[in-house]
C-alpha cells in the first residue's frame, strides 16, 4: 500500500516539474479515474477469475446516470451514489448468466450485455441524445466547484483511495477468500468449502459494477462531454488490457495499468513526431502501435507488470500471495 | 408473400455470412482452445486483398478472389507460428487480448493505406436481379447462399474423408490421444488457423456484394459470436445453422419490430439462450427429446 503510493507521489512530482502543473494534474486525474474502473476489473478478473468484456458498458451507465442527474441540478451527494448504484445494478444484471456458466460462455454473455447497453444509449435519443452526446456540467455542490485540474486530481485521488481501502478490506476477508476459491476451482469451492458460487460471482460483479459506476461518474465530469461511442467495445478491451498489463492479481495492478494505458497514447503521439516520412502521419499508425504494444505485452509478460517487479521472489511466494 | 420470401432470402444470405465467420471462430476454438477476436479483421483484410488484386493490380476476379483467400490462409498460418502458438494452454484472457491486439495491428495497417480508408469498394460481381415470375431476388443473395452450401459440402468432405481433416478433428477432440496416434498436433494448430483465416476471408468476399467493402465491415464478426454460442460453441454445423437462424431472426425482427430493435436481436437471443440453455441450443433440444 505504502510503496505504490510513494512511487505515485514521486511520479506526480516529476510530472509536475517536467510537464507543467495543469497538464500533469490532468493526466493524474485520468490515471486515478481509470484506476478506479481497473480496481473493479481486478476484483472480477483477477480475484474471481471471470472474463468480462462489458466493463466499458458499466462505466457508461455510471457516466450517463451522473450526467443526467447533474443536468437536472441533483447535488453530487445524491447523484454519485445513484451512478454507483446503477453501475452495481448493471453488474448484477450482466452476471445473471454466471449462475450456470463459466469461462468463455460467460464472457460472451457480458459481450452481449455491453452491446445491448451501447445500442440502448444510441437509440434512446429522448434521454441520451444518442450519438450527438451530452455535455456534462461541472461537478459542484453548494458554492464549491471542482473545475481546475488540481481540484479534479484531488477529488479523483480521494475517490481512488476510498475505493482502494474498501477493496483491500474485502479482499482480506471472507469475500476475498471466496472469490479466490471460485477462481481456482469452482467445483471444489462449492462442494468442499461450502462457497455459494453464484452468489460469490454476483458479489464480484456488483462490486466491480459499483467501481465502474464511480469511475464513470468522475470521468464524465472530467471529460465534460459523453457519447455512446466513447464507451464501446474498444473501451472495454482497453480496461481489460489495463488490468492485464498491470497484473490482474494485485490491486496495485489497476494503478500500474492505468498509468500505462493513459500514457501510451501520449508516447505514441511523441513517437509520431519523431518518425520521418508521410506514413507516420497516417491515422492507422496509432492503432498499429497500440496493437503492437498489447501483443508484445502478452507475449513477453503474460503475468503483467506488477508481478514482474518481484521476479524470482514472486514465484517462490506464489502459493500464498494474492 | 413475395416480400416475405425476399426478406427471408436476404436474411438467409446475411445469416450465411454470420455462419461462416462463426464457423471459422469455432474451428479455431475447437482445435486450439484459443478464442479469436480478430476474425472480423481477417474478414476485412481478405476483402481488401481481393479489391487490391482486382482493381489495383488489374487481375480478373476469378483469380484475385482465390489468391486473396490463399493469402489470408498463409497469414493465419504465419501468425500462428510466430504469436498465437504462445497462447495455447494459457488462460482465455491471454488469447482474447493477443488476438485483439493483432486485430488492431491489421486494422491499423489497412487504415494507413490512404486509398483504403477513404473509399467504399465493390467487387464486380452479382449486382443484377434474378427474376423468377413475379419474384425478384437479388442475385448476390442467391450467390451467397449457393456458395455457402457448396463450401459447407466441401468442408464436410474434408473433415470426413481426408487424412488432414480427420487428423484435425482428432486433435480437436483430444489433443493428447491424437498425438499418441501420430497426429502432428502443432501442425494441426497451424492448419486450423490457416483454415480459420481463409474461411473469414471467404465470408468477407461473400459479404462484399451485400454491404460493400470498407474499414468497418469486420464489425459483422460481432454477430458471429451469438451465432457460435447458439450453435453450442463446439459444433461446426451448429455454428452455420446458428448463423442462418440469427440472420433470419434479425430480418424478421426488422419486418415486425420498430426501427433499431433489429440490431439488438442477436444479443438478446444470445443472453436468453445462455440463460435458458447453458450448453447451447442444440444440447437443450437433444436433452429434451
Amino acid at each position: 500500500m505504502l510503496r505504490p503510493l510513494l512511487l505515485i507521489a514521486a511520479i506526480l512530482v516529476l510530472g509536475l516539474s517536467v510537464l507543467g502543473a495543469d497538464y500533469a494534474a490532468g493526466q493524474a486525474t485520468l490515471v486515478a479515474t481509470y484506476a478506479i474502473a481497473g480496481l473493479g476489473l481486478v476484483i472480477i478478473v483477477g480475484q474471481a477469475g471471470q472474463i468480462t468484456l462489458g466493463q466499458g458498458a458499466l462505466v457508461a451507465l455510471g457516466a450517463y446516470a451522473e450526467t443526467l442527474l447533474a443536468m437536472r441540478g441533483v447535488p453530487p451527494v445524491l447523484s454519485v451514489p445513484a451512478a454507483v448504484a446503477l453501475g452495481a445494478a448493471g453488474g448484477a444484471l450482466a452476471s445473471l448468466p454466471a449462475r450456470r456458466l463459466g469461462g468463455l460462455y460467460f464472457a460472451m454473455s457480458t459481450l452481449a450485455f455491453a452491446l445491448i447497453v451501447e445500442e440502448m444509449l444510441v437509440r434512446w435519443t429522448s434521454l441520451t441524445r444518442g450519438g450527438a452526446g451530452l455535455s456534462v456540467p461541472t461537478l459542484s455542490w453548494g458554492g464549491m466547484r471542482v473545475d481546475t485540474p488540481l481540484e479534479q486530481m484531488l477529488v479523483s485521488l480521494a475517490a481512488l483511495m476510498l475505493a482502494w481501502l474498501a477493496c483491500r478490506r474485502l479482499l482480506a476477508g471472507r469475500s476475498g477468500r471466496a472469490w479466490r476459491a471460485v477462481r481456482e476451482d469452482e467445483v471444489a469451492a462449492a462442494e468442499a468449502c461450502g462457497v455459494d458460487v453464484a452468489a460469490t460471482k454476483l458479489r464480484a460483479f456488483v462490486l466491480g459494477g459499483a467501481l465502474a459506476g464511480l469511475a464513470g461518474a468522475l470521468y464524465a465530469h472530467w471529460i465534460g462531454f459523453i457519447s455512446p461511442e466513447q464507451f464501446g467495445l474498444m473501451f472495454s478491451f482497453e480496461l481489460l488490457m489495463l488490468v492485464f498489463i498491470g497484473g490482474a492479481r494485485h490491486l496495485s495492478g489497476a494503478l500500474w495499468g492505468a498509468l500505462v494505458i493513459v500514457s501510451l497514447p501520449q508516447l505514441i503521439a511523441l513517437l509520431r513526431d519523431v518518425l520521418p516520412g508521410e506514413w507516420s502521419r497516417s491515422a492507422g499508425l496509432e492503432t498499429v502501435l497500440f496493437g503492437a504494444v498489447i501483443v508484445a505485452m502478452v507475449l513477453l509478460r503474460p503475468q503483467g507488470l506488477a508481478s514482474a517487479s518481484g521476479g524470482a521472489q514472486a514465484s517462490v511466494r506464489k502459493g500464498t500471495e494474492d | 408473400m413475395l416480400s416475405l420470401i425476399q426478406v427471408l432470402t436476404s436474411g438467409i444470405a446475411i445469416g450465411c455470412v454470420y455462419g461462416l465467420v462463426a464457423l471459422s471462430f469455432v474451428l479455431i476454438y475447437k482445435a486450439t482452445e484459443t478464442v479469436s477476436f480478430m476474425q472480423g479483421e481477417l474478414l476485412m483484410v481478405g476483402a481488401f486483398a481481393a479489391v487490391a488484386l482486382n482493381t489495383g493490380a488489374g487481375w480478373p476476379l476469378w483469380i484475385a478472389a482465390p489468391v486473396a483467400v490463399a493469402g489470408l490462409a498463409l497469414l493465419g498460418a504465419v501468425l500462428e507460428r510466430f504469436a498465437l502458438r504462445r497462447a495455447i494452454g494459457q488462460p482465455h484472457l491471454v488469447a482474447v487480448l493477443l488476438t485483439f491486439g493483432l486485430g488492431m495491428m491489421l486494422r491499423g495497417g489497412v487504415t494507413s493505406v490512404p486509398a483504403a480508408s477513404h473509399d467504399i469498394y465493390r467487387l464486380p460481381f452479382a449486382d443484377s436481379v434474378l427474376q423468377i415470375g413475379a419474384l425478384a431476388l437479388s442475385l448476390s443473395h442467391v450467390l451467397v447462399i449457393v456458395a455457402t452450401v457448396v463450401l459447407a459440402g466441401v468442408l464436410a468432405v474434408f473433415f470426413r474423408y481426408t487424412r488432414a481433416g480427420l487428423a484435425l478433428r482428432a486433435c480437436s477432440e483430444n489433443a493428447r490421444v491424437a498425438a499418441l496416434m501420430g497426429v502432428p498436433v502443432a501442425s494441426m494448430h497451424t492448419l486450423a488457423w490457416a483454415l480459420g483465416a481463409a474461411l473469414a476471408a471467404v465470408a468477407g468476399l461473400l459479404l462484399a456484394p451485400i454491404t460493400f467493402i470498407h474499414l468497418n465491415m469486420g464489425l459483422i464478426a460481432l454477430k458471429a459470436f451469438p451465432a457460435a454460442v447458439l450453435g453450442g460453441l463446439t459444433s461446426l454445423p451448429g455454428a452455420l445453422v446458428g448463423g442462418v437462424f440469427l440472420g433470419v431472426a434479425e430480418s424478421l425482427a426488422g419486418l415486425v419490430l420498430p426501427e433499431g430493435v433489429k440490431d439488438v436481436v442477436p444479443y438478446v437471443l444470445l443472453m436468453l439462450a445462455l440463460l435458458l440453455f447453458p450448453d447451447g441450443m442444440a444440447a437443450g433440444w437433444r436433452r429434451r427429446r
